[in-house]
């Protein structure tokens, strides 16, 4: 039973995860994928803040929140004067700094040795422990993402969004402060993010950089691209297929050490179908144009 | 989008060969290490010296083909203006598909190259990624000599760099590097100047 409500718990992380990466890419079109260098962020805010000085819940997310955000806006900066490809790669070398710095800093980070231990969060005096909890826990978190980023992207916010996605000059020309909304896109996308590395943190206390690679970042954008981008609903699909047919290849009887390449190789492939062929992913209602 | 299909080719490729060679390292090397060859006070082992000499033949080569004959001009004419390319009467997907075996082929010599001086995981070719892209980026995009340029500016900042700083700070470095030219520089030193808002 554990196991199921496992599973459940991590698609709810995931859903928070992708949705707000959808928010970034498929809503103003922007690329990312520095999106687990966020998740990371929020996962080591809460985990240092809670070891080192107490374990405050609210004062810690917060705190996540706003580093998160801070850093959002500062990669925000970069597409302000690069596009496309080039943005892609902005994104990837803050992501490869963020890991460095995870990585490397070892006496503040503990490094590749990771942060065991982390107290679990307190919410009006019940400790939150056990499975089911957790489950409610993120659960909330992510009905409450789910809702604030559907009330963000109906509102005048979101159509301006959309109007840059879909062509940057036209939204120029009529007078929206471009620079304004893609750097408030990426500080509010942020922050969700480090939310869901928050919940992570106090779900598995434990942590260490490998769980924040380039290679979570490609996983969290396959499963915005295939679930759909600049669709919601797109987002929570894709985080339950994509999480969900791993598991399936536990059941076929298949060793783990083989499992996880495979799991890697099937999302992959899955990632270059989908450009190929359905580029704007299962309920997607914008796909990403082949350039030229 | 074409960055992200290959992304998605990248994990694929990667986990096949540590699926079919497994994840410890292997070495191409045969014989015992030997102390390399002192020139003016610097060690150089013999496989560096295959490795500069390689480069720089490949190196004329491909500026060779890229100026002088009608394929290369057919891939200049692709990259400065599909559509106009197209009109002449170029196979533009020919052009791309086969831009992409010479530029894999190249690749794959510079993998046995560097597998010949130190040794092979699967995950190698993440790290050759990385500095492939960053020294593209540095020397501009579309410039041969600028990615060689790259290259060496990148080699000499991330080496000249463990003077003061640890080496585990390396990558940092690098794309700290390559952020700054995003930032400020965005077409590299040579790069042709390309803008979204053209009108």
């Amino acid at each position: 039973m554990n196991y199921i409500l496992h599973i459940f718990i991590l698609i709810c992380i995931y859903i928070i995860l992708s949705i707000s990466l959808n928010l970034i890419s498929g809503y103003a079109g922007l690329i990312s994928v520095a999106h687990a260098a966020f998740y990371g962020i929020g996962a080591y805010v809460v985990a240092l803040l809670a070891l080192n000085l107490g374990n405050y819940f609210l004062l810690n997310i917060l705190c996540a929140i706003i580093l998160a955000g801070i850093l959002g806006a500062i990669i925000a900066i970069p597409s302000l004067r690069i596009h496309d490809d080039y943005f892609v790669i902005a994104t990837f070398g803050f992501q490869i700094i963020v890991f460095g710095v995870m990585n490397n800093w070892v006496s503040l980070t503990k490094g590749p040795l990771g942060i065991p231990g982390i107290p679990q969060p307190a919410l009006f005096g019940i400790t939150i422990s056990s499975h089911l909890q957790f489950l409610i826990f993120t659960g909330i978190f992510a009905i409450l993402t789910f809702l604030f980023t559907k009330r963000l992207v109906n509102s005048p916010f979101g159509r301006v969004l959309k109007a840059i996605r879909e062509d940057e000059i036209f939204a120029l020309a009529l007078g929206k402060n471009v620079i304004k909304y893609k750097i408030l896109v990426f500080i509010i996308g942020a922050s969700i993010a480090s939310v869901a590395g928050c919940l992570y943190a106090w779900y598995i206390t434990f942590i260490d950089p490998t769980s924040f690679t380039v290679q979570e970042s490609i996983f969290i954008l396959s499963i915005v691209i295939i679930g759909g981008t600049g669709n919601l609903w797109g987002s929570v699909l894709g985080a339950v297929v994509l999480l969900t047919i791993p598991e399936i290849l536990r059941f076929l009887g298949m060793p783990n050490a083989i499992a996880a390449n495979v799991r890697q190789i099937l999302y992959g492939s899955l990632l270059v179908l989908f450009m190929l062929y359905r580029p704007q992913g299962l309920l997607g209602e914008f796909a990403f144009k082949r350039k030229g | 989008m074409l960055l992200i299909a290959s992304l998605g080719i990248f994990i694929v490729i990667q986990n096949i060969i540590s699926l079919v060679f497994g994840d410890d390292t292997k070495t191409l090397r045969t014989g015992v290490v030997k102390e390399g060859i002192n020139i003016f006070g610097a060690r150089i082992t013999p496989i560096q010296i295959a490795i500069i000499l390689t480069s720089l033949t490949l190196f004329v080569i491909t500026s060779l083909i890229l100026a002088k004959t009608k394929t290369g001009k057919t891939i200049r004419a692709v990259a400065n203006d599909p559509e106009l390319a197209i009109i002449h009467g170029i196979d533009t997907n020919r052009v791309i598909l086969y831009t992409f075996g010479i530029g894999s082929a190249l690749a794959a010599v510079a993998a046995i190259l560097i597998s010949f001086d130190v040794d092979m995981v699967p995950s190698m070719g993440f790290f050759a990624l990385m500095m492939g892209v960053v020294a593209v980026i540095i020397g501009g995009v579309g410039s041969i000599p600028g990615a060689a340029f790259g290259g060496l500016l990148l080699g000499l900042a991330q080496n000249l760099g463990v003077w003061k700083i640890h080496s585990k700070w390396q990558d940092s470095i690098a794309f700290a590097i390559l952020l700054l030219f995003l930032l400020f520089k965005p077409y590299g030193f040579f790069g042709r100047k390309v803008k979204k808002v053209q009108i």
